[in-house]
């Protein structure tokens, strides 16, 4: 049952995304007169790390001179737990498109929660103040990051990483034999979302629908009379096919409007300047007479030079779910008794 | 009950033989270490905390080692914040040494930066030469032997390994200061080595395009778009641009639109199209000047080398200025002007100036008048000044703005391999009637020199900016440096204070490449590819 294989990075992508908010930390010293003595970008890695390299990477020298350099900032995934309270129904499904423009069937995601570690650990408690108060205002308590959990179909969730407490350790008591260990923890809850396997879907853009009008409900004597089509029509240019320029500011009550190369116009053609549709009702050879606001848009301003695009069939072909687009409908009327075979998708 | 009055409990030269004993023996079977005293540069009052310090001093003692078995401590630990060495050592050095040699010369240090002289201090550092190590003092044991006949002889140094953080260590004893040579938060200084400034010339024509107004910025590009002019009537003067993005809020649009080429020829004003870049609604319009000539295009005849940053790029003005000579009589007073060339296209009649006599004083006016044609035609002394020891020097105003002519301006493109590699037109100006001579700033540094030194200073010449050499690599011209205080201006000549080697920053880069235990550049880098941060961005650059 279960074993399809599948693997979003996500738990990895939500550990890069989290580690990310801190990369950019800085420390300053100053000398006595207030002036910056030395600017430090603190560094940050994540803690957990295989034993033998961490050993040759970071004690390449086996003699190295110094225990270790700080200010470090290091963060660690401490937890995974299932998030009840942002549950959605187990059947929910959406569609996605994948970056081949195939549609597919995402099941809706599962809520977890990763929890996280933010240690901190510096020499002097200046520093452990510069670097922590450079990242406490921007959590109340949440601070959220769009992150593209799954790449196939470019699913971008918002992350909220909320921090839930604060700690710190100094040890500055006692004898001089242990050294003073300034750490400070902070803890986060990362809301993030696993997906499942991503499926096929058959589901596209219908690209026309057909009913038959029969005046008659006896199949063996009922002719059809009426025939209704719809198909979508885009409501943008997606070819960038003709490419006429505006010759005149054109205000939002003109309706004759000049442009330099009319030729690829016809009358009846609907053409997009921004975003607003026009429909072609007359033309010369350097002017158009046109319907403003066409297909439910608003007439707007149009600046001398603006471009504009005939919205053709070949750009209907185009549009691809989640596009904006409208319908075109017509209706035909028929007097013979021809019926329409679904299969060879002619009247017969 | 008193002491045993017939008994000695030690007397001083018993004291003495015991000391001298001590001292000898820590000479025989001892190890020369390097006693390097804490310097404090900063104090926080409140937190009580050395926030600076330097350790700039070297007294070599000889010490014995405790822990002749090996190091004491937890040995090399791996912890969240990486590898940790948590070697201790444990040394014995004599008092008497110590007073004598050590705290002597430390009593004599500027108070604010050692406030304690008399005795080791816990916080300084020792260098222990067997293994190459630096230790902190942690705690100074003065009672162990416990008053043997009557007094202490030594102090036991008990040390940990140095946690470094930013301290400078410049001992002047090479052995100790490169220890460190490779810790702590370094970064790359690109510096540049020799320069050769770029030549250009400028070619003037009429029929060009004066002026590119943006009416319609546009938005939602993801690149570049492509500017296009309508052709030219003559083949070859269509005029080029190109645009320039800007992204606000996420959402990108057109900037401003630069010429490359202004175009020649055009007897009416040419379309302008904005396509492509995935961004629509960007438009604009144009004026184009069919009398008068201007600057239309420029040719870089050597792309020079060694500009980091685009240099600054003068154009002659189009039309001369007037020129005068002054000459004086009884007194020092100007005594007649005489006009050597009466210039051209002054619509406003010129300032005139005259140069300062020596006492700095009394210095003579003049006032120019104009004729037809835009020329000088008098020079009228309204006030003839006084103790001028020879003829004062004459400046006429020549300025656009009293003329009818206009200076073209350009701005220089510079690549990567930092070479000039086009002049753009911001200004193809007007009124030109021979191509004027263009004139492109020098590289910051025609000719670098030098070898930086390990630890010396450098500082920035424009930013003041103050780093410390980490490492010179001359085959790359790269730079590490640390202790950064500022950040170094592109372009700017940065000066070695010990070498004097000096060369011209290309770039400085901040993320530090060099320490194995950061990671801040590759989490960013694999970010970038997931985190969407149109929006908004409060943590800067991430």
């Amino acid at each position: 049952m279960l074993g399809t294989y599948f693997y979003h990075e996500i738990v990895r992508k939500t550990v890069v995304s989290f580690g990310t908010l801190f990369n950019q930390i800085y420390v300053k010293h100053n000398d006595s007169s207030g002036n910056v003595e030395s600017e430090i970008k603190v560094p940050l890695a994540y803690g957990p790390a295989q034993k033998f390299l961490a050993r040759i990477e970071q004690q390449q020298d086996l003699n190295r001179a110094v225990q270790i350099t700080l200010p470090r900032m290091s963060f660690e995934m401490t937890s995974i737990s299932y998030d009840a309270t942002r549950k959605s129904g187990i059947t929910q499904t959406f569609k996605a498109i994948d970056k081949k423009s195939k549609v597919k069937k995402v099941f809706m995601p599962v809520p977890y929660n990763l929890g996280f570690e933010l240690n901190i650990m510096t020499k002097l408690n200046d520093d452990a103040l510069q670097i922590v108060e450079q990242i406490l205002p921007f959590f109340q308590p949440a601070f959220n990051i769009t992150v593209e959990l799954v790449n196939s179909i470019g699913e971008k969730r918002d992350i909220p990483v909320v921090l839930d407490s604060i700690s710190f350790q100094d040890d500055y008591e006692g004898d001089f034999s242990t050294r003073r260990a300034l750490i400070y923890t902070l803890q986060f809850t990362a809301k993030t979302f696993l997906f499942g396997p991503i499926a096929d879907s058959t589901d596209g853009i219908i690209r026309k629908v057909q009913i038959d009008y029969y005046s008659d409900s006896d199949p063996k004597t009922a002719k059809r009379e009426v025939r209704y089509t719809a198909t979508p029509t885009a409501r943008k240019d997606y070819d960038n096919d003709t490419g006429s320029l505006l010759t005149e500011h054109v205000d939002t009550t003109e309706t004759v409007i000049s442009l330099n190369d009319t030729s690829t116009f016809e009358v009846d053609d609907r053409v997009i300047i921004g975003s607003e549709i026009m429909k072609v009702t007359a033309k010369t050879s350097n002017s158009m007479t046109v319907k403003r606001g066409f297909s439910s848009t608003i007439a707007t301003e149009h600046v001398l030079g603006a471009k504009l695009n005939v919205l053709s069939t070949a750009d209907d072909a185009l549009i691809v779910p989640g596009d904006d687009f409208g319908f075109s409908e017509s209706l035909d009327f028929f007097e013979t008794g021809a019926d329409f075979s679904p299969t060879r998708k002619i009247d017969i | 009950m008193a002491l045993n009055p017939f008994f000695l409990q030690g007397s001083s030269s018993e004291q003495r033989l015991v000391q001298e004993l001590i001292n000898e023996q820590l000479k025989m079977y001892g190890v020369d270490v390097t006693y390097i005293p804490r310097k404090i540069v900063n104090r926080d009052t409140i937190l009580n905390e050395i926030e600076t310090s330097k350790f700039d001093d070297n007294y070599t003692i000889e010490a014995y080692v405790n822990t002749y078995e090996g190091y004491s401590g937890a040995g090399d630990i791996l912890t969240k914040f990486g590898m940790s060495l948590k070697d201790e050592l444990t040394i014995t050095i004599s008092k008497e040494r110590f007073d004598d040699y050590i705290a002597t010369f430390l009593s004599g240090e500027d108070t604010d930066e050692i406030i304690l002289s008399s005795r080791p201090r816990e916080g300084d550092l020792v260098y222990f030469p067997l293994g190459q190590r630096l230790f902190e003092v942690k705690f100074v044991e003065h009672e162990d032997p416990f008053y043997q006949l009557g007094k202490n002889y030594v102090y036991q140094l008990k040390c940990e390994l140095f946690e470094y953080e930013d301290e400078v260590i410049d001992t002047s004893i090479e052995e100790v200061d490169t220890q460190i040579k490779e810790e702590g938060y370094i970064t790359t200084l690109q510096v540049i080595g020799i320069g050769e400034t770029a030549l250009s010339s400028a070619v003037i024509n009429d029929g060009y395009v004066r002026k590119i107004f943006l009416n319609n910025d546009g938005s939602g590009f993801t690149s570049t778009p492509i500017v296009q002019f309508d052709d030219s009537p003559v083949s070859g003067g269509t005029a080029t641009a190109v645009a320039i993005t800007t992204s606000i809020a996420g959402v990108r649009s057109v900037k401003e639109i630069v010429m490359t080429n202004a175009g020649f020829g055009y007897t009416t004003v040419p379309l302008i199209s904005i396509y492509s870049g995935g961004g629509t609604g960007a438009a604009a319009t144009c004026l184009i000047e069919t009398t008068d000539q201007g600057v239309v295009s420029f040719a870089v005849n050597d792309a020079g080398s060694g500009y980091p940053v685009p240099p600054t790029v003068t154009i002659d003005v189009p039309s001369a200025g007037a020129v005068a000579t002054a000459t004086t009589g009884v007194g020092g007073t100007v005594t007649s002007l005489t006009l050597t060339n009466p210039g051209t296209a002054y619509t406003t009649a010129p300032s005139v100036t005259l140069s300062t006599p020596a006492s700095g004083i009394n210095t003579a006016t003049a006032t120019a008048t104009i004729g037809t044609g835009g020329t000088v035609t008098a020079l009228t002394i309204t006030d003839a000044g006084s103790g001028y020891g020879s003829n004062p020097t004459v400046t006429i105003s020549n300025d656009d703005s009293i003329k009818s002519t206009e200076t073209a301006s350009a701005k220089a493109e510079v690549s990567e391999g930092n070479v000039v590699t086009a002049i753009r037109i911001i200004n193809p100006g007007i009124g030109y009637t021979a191509a004027p001579t263009v004139t492109i700033a020098d590289p910051p540094l025609i000719s670098g020199s030098g070898a930086f030194q390990f630890n010396e200073l450098i500082t920035g010449s424009k930013s003041g900016t103050t780093a410390r050499v980490k490492n010179w690599d001359a085959g790359t011209r790269t730079l590490r440096i640390s202790y950064v205080d500022g950040v170094f201006t592109d372009g700017e000549t940065i000066v070695g204070a010990a070498s004097s080697a000096t060369y011209a920053v290309d770039f400085h880069t901040n993320d530090d490449v060099y320490d194995k235990y950061t990671d801040n550049d590759s989490i960013e880098t694999e970010a970038d590819l997931i985190v969407d941060f149109t929006e908004s961005n409060p943590f800067g650059n991430y």
